[in-house]
């Protein structure tokens, strides 16, 4: 089984907002210095979802990316773990681009690709938090997509049998290949990239391509981010005292009970 | 184009809360467009959801079918095609869940139109749709404006008061024939209860631990408060990581976003996923030793001072105080 992986290259988001900037347009999200971005953590379990098909079914995995140069750490990274090839869409006119925009560059790289039986995508990015790209691919080839995945029960053939997340549980859903599949955290644990790994990932050449390359038009957004706004967080809690914590507890019932809370 | 259409959440034909407060979004957004306000309900079994879906809605749209139960994308993707080609409206607004986070972003690109999901503010400039959402696990807010036709948007629940407008004063059920099965179909779905019986989801009080409860030994000063106070436990990620508790407790943006009147986060530091979700807490309590955590930039009462101590007196006074 032939299997494409999108990963997206994002600001670590264990940065508390205090310490996170924003360009000067206020439009993007800079990795303070001294803290590189990672490789967004849903598109981790998508890849180590699809490492995990592939020693069982055999295939190979392929992972592709959209974003500035700096984003091929994060593809070097996939195969540092395990993929067997990368590929970057980095053209400056697609940085800005919209979940559409996104979308559609994905898929016509994936079309250029042309050989895959399933799309393991991050159910959303940490940064962004839209959720929206992996159906605007899956509505651009034509698949079938389900979202979010928190586990791929069975490969029969042609068809996956599939955990997809509800409120209260899961359903389970047989979806024919080819499918794009929405994968949330809960699939399993990202594996650490091996000596080996890195050292194919040090020697492997990740090619760049540009909108050009996958004969693009301009397209015009539907969705314009205006401004982006880092919300300060100071601390407005009224400390509860006592002289000791034990009293500090007592008084903190009390409170509660004074409130009306309990 | 004109109208602004409200799509309400059913689950097994029950109306789901936040339907009523989308159509509070969606009666401010036609108010300032000048335009009117539709329903629609897309489910099995609507008789009851129908007379509580509140909005002042000149009409409601109706697409009900036992094919809807249970959800498939496809089928609510199909049928809210169909409510959009009858009624045109400018603008289409939807609850934010587990669902329409599938079958909505599918349906503005087969719209070939902009969408943006989970918005907290939304607002009319001029035609222009201008939403606020939440980005980087909370930490930053996004304005943006949504182009195309219709301009969509799903709005997070627990942000809006529920509408007490009248019920529709008429009701337009469409006929929409039943597609042939797709490539995805359904097998079964399975409950997963959460452990310790209460629902973090629907839970008025949750008392949730964290890393800084030490070690699992500990973990029996949660489950004594919150069996005090009749409350749900719940938990932050690093304690579901450590496997101390199950990942049914798990409150943040990977596990449940909740909605209690109070919440008791003891021992938990306040990472940004943590705090987008309880952002819809009414009351947020803090107990931690850190009076740096940043958790108390959320919580509006702390303690500053040791779990172990503070808790046993905490529920000792409880009990005086409701016995």
């Amino acid at each position: 089984m032939n299997i494409l992986v999108t990963l997206k290259q994002v600001a670590n988001p264990d940065i508390s907002p205090s310490h996170i900037q924003l360009d000067p347009a206020g439009k993007r999200i800079v990795s303070p210095f001294g803290i590189p971005p990672v490789m967004n953590g849903y598109d981790a379990n998508a890849l180590e979802e699809a490492l995990r098909l592939r020693e069982k079914h055999g295939g190979k995995v392929t992972a592709l990316g959209l974003g500035d140069d700096t984003s091929r750490e994060s593809l070097k990274c996939a195969i540092a773990m395990g993929a067997d090839t990368a590929i970057l869409i980095n053209d400056p006119d697609l940085l800005n681009a919209d979940s559409a925009g996104v979308g559609r560059a994905l898929a016509a790289a994936i079309r250029k690709i042309d050989d895959f039986d399933l799309i393991l995508c991050g159910r959303q990015a940490s940064d962004t938090d839209g959720g929206q790209v992996l159906h605007w691919i899956a509505e651009t080839l034509d698949l079938p997509a389900v979202s979010p995945i928190v586990r791929i029960e069975a490969v029969d053939g042609r068809h996956l049998t599939v955990h997809r997340l509800i409120e209260d549980g899961y359903q389970r859903l047989r979806v024919e290949l080819p499918a794009l599949l929405g994968v949330s955290s809960e699939i399993n644990e990202p594996r650490f990239p091996t000596m080996r790994g890195t050292m194919a990932a040090g020697r492997a050449m990740i090619p760049g391509w540009k909108a050009s390359d996958l004969g693009l038009q301009p397209f015009t957004p539907k969705v314009e981010l205006r401004q982006l706004q880092i919300q300060l967080r100071t601390s407005k809690a009224d400390l509860i005292e006592g002289n000791s914590a034990a009293e500090q507890g007592a008084a903190l019932a009390n409170k509660l009970h004074d409130l009306g809370l309990i | 184009m004109a109208g602004v259409l409200v799509f309400g959440d059913t689950v097994g034909g029950e109306l789901t809360p936040v339907s009523l407060e989308v159509a509070t979004a969606g009666a401010g957004l036609a108010d300032a467009l000048g335009e009117s306000l539709l329903g629609a309900l897309i489910g099995d079994d609507l008789a009851v959801a129908t007379r509580e879906f509140r909005g002042g809605f000149s009409s409601l749209y109706l697409v009900e079918d036992k094919h809807y139960r249970p959800y498939t994308a496809q089928a609510y993707l199909n049928a809210a095609q169909k409510v959009i080609e009858a009624c045109s409206p400018s603008v289409v607004l939807f609850a934010h869940t587990l669902g329409t986070r599938e079958w909505v972003p599918r349906l503005a690109a087969h719209l070939d139109t902009g969408l943006v999901m989970d918005c907290t503010v939304l607002a009319a400039e001029g035609k222009d749709l201008v939403v606020t959402k939440p980005v980087y696990g909370g930490g930053i807010l996004g304005e943006f404006v949504v182009r195309g036709g219709p301009r969509m948007a799903t709005v997070r629940s627990a942000v809006f008061d529920p509408s007490s407008a009248a019920v529709a004063t008429e009701v337009v059920r469409l006929d929409v024939p039943v597609p042939a099965p797709g490539r995805v179909t359904f097998v079964d779905e399975a409950t997963v209860a959460a452990a310790g019986g209460l629902k973090l989801k629907d839970a008025k009080i949750i008392v949730s631990g964290g890393r800084g409860l030490g070690g699992k030994d500990n973990w029996h000063f949660i489950e004594e408060t919150a069996a005090a106070l009749g409350a749900a436990v719940g938990c932050s990620r690093p304690v579901v990581d450590s496997g101390w508790v199950p990942s049914s407790h798990q409150v943040g943006l990977s596990g449940t976003c909740v909605t209690p009147d109070l919440y008791i986060a003891v021992g938990i530091s306040g990472a940004v996923q943590h705090l987008a979700g309880i952002s819809a807490a009414k009351t947020v309590i803090a107990i931690n030793m850190d009076r740096e955590a940043d958790i108390f930039t959320r919580a509006n009462y702390g303690v500053v001072g040791d779990f172990r101590e503070v808790l046993p007196a905490f529920v000792e006074r409880i009990k005086q105080l409701r016995s």
